[in-house]
């Protein structure tokens, strides 16, 4: 009941603090690891931003959107993995690093003893320069299959 | 604006981005689909002003059971929003006497206008926007800006300085614009255009949609209060 009224009680009454400050942000790295040949890829980011989005595209997102919103879900997730860790915030950017690998078969060859990993790089201003953190490493798992602990 | 007319465009426009952001979902996963296929065939519902008082307290219901599944919001305030704009219409429906529900759709509103107005003291009162590097920094390296071209904004940091005070401004004085229904058109036009471009800039279109749903509720609520003052 309690983490119900948790859920619900910041929608009924709102902070409304929308960028009140910047904080660190995420970027979500993976690569992919194949036990059988004891190999792995370089770290690759997670659904990189194109260079150059058209006006075109941009109204076209007003009603058709679902990569990009998906994309803040599991920025969302990357945060509360590092402020409040849990295995739903983990597994949900799981679930999606693994559909992109496999809807846009980007591991040819792929099998049960191939794996995926990522880790959570955070962006943070000090002073003019812009530093990289990694805060967080995730367990391999089969993009195939069960977890590999 | 009356208070039925209000409540129908709060319905509609509500419904419409619903079912748009359901059909987002289709391909999903199984346990997404089975709660976003609902979701949209009661939008579409909702829109058509079919059983709307069970509907919006289905759609009610359904809204939690997605803070269940995603452990809190998928799209932080535009879902905040949305289960605020439902609660709201839901109490209009369940509650006894019309100035119950009346008090119900003027909390929506009350809402409307915090939202602007504490996004922009939160704004006030950080040194960091005050003197425009907040937005320097969401373009130079936050998550939010859809292209890397949009990155070189942050390369005008003088620009992004006035930027950055025209939206405290407008945040601030935004409860002032309800003092005549001119004044609070004009100053929705605005807001409409600002969420306009957060879309167009940092791909935050469910909150253009859900933002507008809320404005027949202030529209309403002007009136409301001026014709009792006179």
């Amino acid at each position: 009941m309690w983490e119900a009224l948790k859920l619900v009680l910041p929608a009924i009454i709102p902070s409304w603090n929308f960028f009140d400050v910047i904080v660190p942000s995420p970027r979500i790295q993976y690569l992919i690891l194949d036990s059988e040949n004891n190999s792995k890829t370089e770290w690759k980011e997670f659904r990189p931003r194109p260079q150059h989005l058209s006006v075109w595209k941009m109204i076209v997102r007003m009603f058709w959107n679902p990569v990009w919103n998906e994309s803040l879900f599991i920025m969302s997730c990357a945060e509360r993995l590092i402020e409040q860790p849990s295995q739903h915030s983990e597994d949900e950017i799981f679930k999606r690093i693994k559909a992109d690998i496999i809807t846009n078969k980007k591991v040819n060859n792929l099998n049960e003893t191939t794996q995926v990993q990522f880790r959570l790089v955070f962006i943070r201003r000090e002073g003019d320069v812009l530093k990289e953190k990694v805060e967080f490493h995730s367990r391999s798992q089969t993009i195939i299959g069960e977890i590999v602990r | 604006m009356t208070y039925e007319l209000a409540i129908r465009l709060t319905e509609i426009i509500m419904g419409f981005a619903f079912a748009q952001q359901s059909i987002e979902h289709f391909k999903s996963a199984f346990d997404e689909r089975i709660i976003f296929i609902p979701r949209f065939i009661l939008a579409i519902l909702l829109i058509a002003g079919l059983y709307t008082p069970w509907v919006v307290a289905l759609l009610l219901l359904l809204g939690m059971l997605l803070l269940n599944r995603f452990q809190g919001p998928y799209n932080g305030g535009a879902d905040r929003m949305s289960l605020l704009i439902m609660c709201c219409i839901s109490l209009t429906y369940f509650l006894p006497t019309r100035q119950w529900q009346e008090m119900a759709f003027g909390y929506l509103a009350i809402q409307l206008i915090l939202s602007y107005f504490i996004s922009g003291w939160v704004k006030l009162v950080n040194p960091q926007w005050r003197n425009g590097q907040a937005l320097v920094d969401v373009f130079r390296f936050s998550a939010y800006p859809v292209s890397e071209s949009l990155r070189g904004w942050a390369q005008s940091p003088r620009v992004l300085l006035v930027m950055s005070w025209l939206v405290i401004i407008f945040e601030l004085v935004f409860p002032l614009s309800i003092l005549s229904n001119i004044s609070l058109i004009i100053a929705l036009v605005i807001a409409a255009s600002f969420h306009l471009s957060n879309a167009f800039f940092f791909g935050l279109n469910r909150f253009f949609w859900i933002w507008l749903a809320a404005y027949p509720s202030i529209l309403w609520f002007q009136q409301r209060i001026f014709a009792t003052i006179q």
